[in-house]
């Protein structure tokens, strides 16, 4: 993970990154409050949360594009992330199984720096978009 | 509340604060993302990659505010001001519910555990919508984040927070 690099010229249209899965649970929601100082009680308080009107807790938003996050660095490589933007579709809960789905949209250069541009999601097991954004990474290249 | 208030706040600034990166938060972070890479927690990983210290993970920057934001580190008078709060405080009042519609960052360079960085905030739009019968109130604040010493910038934030009523 993250030792395999990623070449230019290796890129090509419509690649696929690898999949990053990963089961939600409630520790990981206790977890992400913490590492993130995001301590908004509907997604580490099942009590206020269902007295809110939710089912139960829920994922923070920044927590799904964090993970996602991990799934573009492992692809890309650590420290080559230039952009990455993404909206925020659908709450993630508990027990769901979360996947990224990371494509090649195209490969460019800007001057002497080497580009590729990614469509990038995170969707549950029944393929409902939760994070839907793109990103571009500057890779090396062999040259 | 007319669209006066939402003119009003546009390029109001949200505040300066001045943050540490710290080494122990980074590999926290990295685990609360599920990221196990030895590149957030072993600089010898970090050097091996080619960078020159412990890098933030790309979605660090959005929480780097909550840690880090020492009192000694901030400029006298500095400050916060919440033009944000000014608008969505009397509409969250009124119900609704507050949601994180976009988030966008654009690196210029890695964060690494080490940098002193200063983050200077602006609401950059503010605008209104309606939505299959609701008010949907959108906020756009942009933080610029520059390197204390050198004044370069190293990452810039764009939250894009709605007011749905």
């Amino acid at each position: 993970m993250g030792d395999a690099v990623l070449y230019y010229e290796d890129v090509h249209d419509g690649d696929q990154a690898p999949v990053l899965t990963h089961v939600l649970t409630r520790t990981d929601l206790v977890t992400y409050a913490g590492a993130s100082g995001d301590l908004n009680p509907m997604h580490h308080d099942e009590v206020k949360a269902q007295a809110a009107g939710q089912p139960s807790v829920f994922g923070h938003g920044m927590f799904s594009m964090g993970l996602l996050g991990t799934a573009l660095t492992d692809y890309v490589g650590i420290g080559n992330v230039v952009r990455f933007r993404v909206r925020f579709a659908r709450q993630t809960w508990p027990d769901e199984s979360l996947s990224s789905r990371i494509v090649v949209t195209g490969k460019r250069t800007e001057g002497d720096q080497h580009l590729v541009d990614l469509d990038v999601r995170l969707l549950n097991a029944d393929g409902e978009e939760k994070v839907v954004g793109e990103a571009t990474a500057r890779v090396p290249a062999r040259g | 509340m007319g669209d006066d208030i939402l003119d009003a706040i546009t390029g109001r600034s949200t505040g300066t604060t001045v943050v540490t990166v710290e080494r122990g938060q980074l590999a926290l972070f990295a685990s609360a993302v599920k990221d196990p890479s030895p590149i957030y927690r072993d600089p010898r990983a970090a050097a091996a990659a080619g960078l020159p210290g412990i890098p933030a993970p790309p979605t660090y920057p959005f929480v780097m505010g909550n840690f880090g934001a020492f009192p000694e580190l901030q400029a006298e008078g500095g400050g916060s001001d919440n033009p944000m709060a000014e608008v969505l405080g009397p509409l969250l009042a009124g119900g609704g519910i507050i949601l994180h519609g976009e988030q966008e960052f654009t690196y210029h360079r890695p964060v690494y555990a080490g940098d002193v960085l200063v983050g200077r905030g602006t609401v950059a739009d503010a605008y209104r919508k309606e939505s299959k019968g609701r008010t949907m109130t959108f906020v756009v604040v942009d933080t610029v984040w520059s390197d204390r010493e050198t004044d370069e910038p190293v990452c810039t934030s764009r939250m894009n927070i709605i007011h749905r009523g």
